[in-house]
């Protein structure tokens, strides 16, 4: 298989707005190949759209829109995690030989789509996600003793971090206090609690080794990928468990020859405060008894190795294109890239992103 | 409509079984995906025990197991908060989505 590398990244303002998904869909893509020096958009002979909206043809739109006619070109939803689930997929590309190198732009309109799943009758009328993240929480309260307290410092931590990303939502910070204070959804969820769906895109462009030295001097490389899908169904899943995730994480760290214990920055899926805790279990990074414990000694120590861009409830939630703001991120971090965010000496990154309460995630190892 | 919604909307929660492979299948299928031979409609038992639980406002709600281990969220009904493993009855209805209700009996 070929290697494949970033080789550029560009990225709009996230809002609570609803917004013209084509515009923000050009926006960041032109920030991304204006930001790609040595890369005009006619070496680019890939373009994949990631989004839930319901618009059509998106990968040919944006190609059109940019000035490119690709040999590929195709648009990719999978829910929360169709943003990973497309840069996966170009490396695909890449990595058989089919294509050089790739365009990939993610974007949402806050009204999208995206939070029900429809065709999941087991949710009955409890179809939106506030009520399966209440079944994750409560159950993690129970087997692990998991307390309000924890799960706001995940919130609050996250927010605190948003501060110093200024494409995120909102920058407004917010205490373990407030948080727990915070309008209640339901007995086990407060508002602070949720990720936000936001308007927003992000891009990212995709190239293979011979082009890559070619295009960036500072070239971040994908090393491990994992993807794994156990179900569509939420009421599939054992509550105290995100199975997927796990899978793929185990995957993604054999691809890259490494152990958890390398990672020194990581963007997971903190859709809900519960999901932060679960996520860093199960990619090994601490476990289920020690993760709120393992969160407020990162909060307590200014610690930013956890969501540094204020994960998806700092920093906002568009689902097509949060896979590829996180991917973004870790790159920045590993290029030294992240000013006020920077983890000093981050040498290895990993994104986690995931859709419908965990029934698929993929796992993403990125080195410099 | 389906045949399941068109049941949901008579009160019936029917679930597809296959008897070549004595296995209900969730969600309803007409064909087996392990043995391909067509599955049959059985109507479920209407009774399940509470796994977890919740609530929004003034209504609880919870992942309840019913028949062969198919679990489904609905809304509890209780006369004071639920206790896991509890016993429920259900009863169905679709008004434009399914809506499974749950009343917990000696509560």
């Amino acid at each position: 298989m070929n290697k494949v590398a970033i080789v550029g990244t560009g990225q709009t303002k996230f809002s609570k707005e609803d917004a013209n998904i084509e515009k923000l869909l050009f926006e960041s893509a032109n920030n991304c190949v204006q930001s790609t020096k040595n890369c005009n958009s006619k070496d680019i002979d890939g373009v994949l759209v990631s989004t839930n909206d319901n618009s059509k043809y998106m990968g040919a739109i944006l190609s059109e829109m940019m000035g490119i006619q690709p040999k590929v070109s195709h648009s990719i939803e999978h829910l929360c995690s169709s943003g990973t689930s497309a840069i996966i997929s170009a490396y695909s590309y890449i990595s058989s030989g089919l294509l050089d190198i790739v365009l990939i732009s993610g974007v949402e309109s806050a009204t999208n789509p995206g939070q029900v799943l429809e065709w999941d009758k087991s949710r009955g009328s409890f179809d939106h996600p506030i009520y399966w993240a209440s079944m994750l929480t409560k159950s993690h309260k129970r087997k692990f003793h998991t307390t309000e307290e924890e799960l706001a410092i995940v919130s609050a931590k996250n927010h605190k971090h948003a501060i110093d990303n200024p494409l995120a939502y909102s920058n407004e910070p917010r205490t373990v206090s407030e948080v727990m204070n915070s309008k209640q959804i339901t007995d086990d969820l407060r508002i602070l609690d949720c990720s936000r769906s936001c308007s927003g895109s992000s891009s990212i462009i995709l190239a293979s080794e011979e082009k890559a030295k070619k295009i960036s001097e500072q070239l971040i490389w994908i090393t491990g990928i994992g993807q794994k899908t156990t179900s569509a169904s939420f009421t599939k899943n054992i509550l105290e468990e995100i199975k997927s995730t796990r899978i793929a994480a185990n995957s993604a760290y054999e691809m890259a020859g490494i152990e958890p214990k390398q990672i020194d920055v990581a963007e997971v899926h903190d859709a809900f405060s519960i999901c932060e805790l679960m996520a860093i279990s199960e990619l090994g990074i601490t476990s289920n008894e020690k993760s709120g414990e393992f969160v407020r000694n990162l909060f307590n120590t200014e610690n930013k190795m956890i969501n540094p861009r204020g994960g998806l409830i700092g920093a906002g939630h568009p689902l097509g294109a949060t896979g590829i703001s996180q991917t973004i991120e870790i790159t920045n971090q590993l290029q030294g890239k992240s000013e006020k965010r920077q983890i000093p000496n981050a040498e290895t990154g990993l994104i986690h992103n995931m859709s419908a309460a965990g029934t698929s995630s993929s796992v993403m190892v990125l080195e410099n | 409509m389906t045949f399941f919604e068109n049941q949901l909307e008579e009160g019936i929660f029917q679930i597809c079984y296959c008897e070549n492979c004595n296995s209900a299948l969730w969600p309803s299928k007409e064909i087996c995906h392990v043995c391909h031979e067509k599955t049959i409609w059985r109507k479920s038992m209407n009774v399940g025990t509470i796994i977890e639980f919740s609530k929004k406002d003034s209504t609880y709600f919870g992942l309840i197991e019913i028949d062969h281990g198919i679990r489904i969220l609905g809304e509890i009904s209780c006369s004071s908060e639920p206790n896991i493993g509890q016993s429920v009855k259900m009863i169905v209805s679709l008004h434009n989505k399914p809506h499974f209700l749950f009343i917990v009996e000696n509560n």
